[in-house]
């Protein structure tokens, strides 16, 4: 699991990194990404919910980037 | 628990401390009610009902406000095998549930969330409350972010705090006191505009929980006999995690993610999700889900234990610190009406949308989820 961790570090730092040596995107070149279907903030309060039901059912929690309330369900 | 509590007030404040960047979210927005309704229902017929509302205010001075509300009904049904049984006795001493008296009438539990998030700039506050009759739970928690390289790079710095008062109630076969439960969270999420079509969000997070984290009602089979559950009172636990959207030509997006998961109680685990989401029309689009999750069991989760004191002194009889995989499927349609009904002025405010999922995990255990809920655009 270690060796499991060292990679997703590494694999994580390179990719932002490649971000980094890009080119900035204009901001009237980002219309698509507002796209509800596209931007990630309209899913965010359903990325809520769901982490509640997960954690309420298996083992681990996180991936959304914020903690969730306390419950009597975990 | 001091240096904990300690470290979280010195971290708002040195959040707090950060001078403004340009990033902003509500207060962009124009303001925004909805609700939602959402049934859960297992394969072991626990049914959940939640009721939800949610409102979004834009304020003066580049602030926002947020409000949730949830009601949640929660039924556990009454242990279904034969009184005086085998199996039925086994139910009653493993139950997750409180037991006094009836084993086998439904338990009913009702349980309330308020949420307030107020922005400003780059600055997030929020509270959290959550009751229940044998359980409160709080949280503070703050959060900074900062635009980096022409606002084609968002950094987020989060943490929160958050207190539970746990009171079980009466219970035949334990009798576990009032206890306590903090937790510490921190996060960090550095989110990418890659190209005109792609967006990446990568982060991690991290939570030190302190107190009671067993069942207080379940009773583990142990040596022979039956013995309180009984689960470390601390746990570290971390994650990173990767998100991609791509914005694909014929109006249509993907979205994956991948997330790994460590813990000091031995459970690691892995995450691969999935979403494909496609206009049908403007203003209407439908979207698939896929998720695939696996894990290991904690060190001291045995599926039979042959000593009273389990592993350590530890013994659970919580699935969800074994071994196991998991798989959910997922359909939603989602319609903004502004473009379905444009003529209509009531009407082009509203976005409707209804979500279905199945989840399944080697446990042989199930459950269906039927979402629904509009929002309403305030002029």
């Amino acid at each position: 699991m270690r060796r499991a961790w060292k990679a997703a570090a590494v694999a994580l730092l390179a990719a932002a990194a490649a971000g980094c040596a890009t080119v900035p995107v204009k901001p009237w070149q980002r219309e698509r990404l507002l796209d509800p279907i596209v931007a990630f903030r309209s899913e965010a309060r359903e990325d809520a919910r769901k982490l509640k039901t997960f954690e309420a059912r298996e083992g681990s929690t996180g991936g959304i980037g914020g903690a969730g309330g306390g419950c009597a369900c975990k | 628990m001091t240096r904990l509590a300690t470290a979280f007030a010195l971290g708002a404040l040195a959040l707090a401390a950060v001078p403004r960047a340009a990033a902003q979210t509500v207060a962009d927005e124009p303001p925004v009610a909805g609700t939602l309704v959402r049934w859960f229902s297992d394969s072991e017929r626990i049914t959940v009902r939640s009721l939800t509302g949610n409102w979004t205010c834009p304020l003066p001075s580049a602030a926002g406000l947020q409000l949730h509300f949830n009601n949640e009904r929660v039924v556990v049904p009454g242990i279904a095998a034969a009184p005086g049984t085998a199996e039925a006795v086994d139910a009653i001493t493993t139950a997750s549930r409180p037991i006094s008296g009836d084993a086998f009438q439904d338990f009913i539990k009702v349980r309330n969330e308020v949420q307030g998030d107020y922005e400003r700039g780059p600055l997030a506050l929020s509270y959290y409350v959550s009751s229940e009759r044998d359980y409160l739970a709080q949280q503070l928690g703050g959060r900074w972010s900062r635009d980096l390289r022409e606002q084609s790079l968002n950094l987020s710095l989060g943490s929160s705090w958050s207190w539970d008062d746990i009171q079980p109630l009466a219970d035949d076969d334990t009798q576990t006191g009032g206890a306590r439960r903090t937790t510490l969270h921190w996060n960090a999420v550095l989110t990418e505009v890659r190209s005109p079509t792609t967006l990446v969000r990568y982060g991690v997070e991290y939570n030190f929980v302190n107190g009671l984290q067993h069942s207080p009602y379940r009773n583990v089979y142990a040596g022979g006999t039956n013995v309180p559950e009984r689960h470390p009172e601390q746990r570290q636990r971390r994650d990173a995690f990767v998100r991609t959207s791509h914005a694909l030509p014929n109006r249509s997006s993907l979205k994956l993610q991948y997330r790994i998961y460590n813990d000091d109680w031995g459970v690691n685990s892995h995450e691969l999700g999935t979403r494909l989401s496609q206009y049908l029309t403007r203003g209407m689009s439908v979207r698939w889900e896929y998720r695939w999750y696996t894990q290991t069991a904690a060190g001291f989760y045995r599926d039979t234990y042959t000593d009273p004191n389990g592993v350590d002194g530890y013994r659970s009889g919580d699935y969800r610190l074994g071994a196991l995989s998991s798989h959910l499927f997922g359909g939603a349609l989602r319609m903004d009406l502004a473009a379905l009904a444009p003529t209509h002025a009531w009407l082009q405010r509203l976005s409707l949308w209804f979500d279905v999922e199945r989840y399944f995990n080697s446990n042989h255990y199930s459950a269906n989820v039927v979402e629904t809920g509009v929002d309403f655009r305030f002029p």
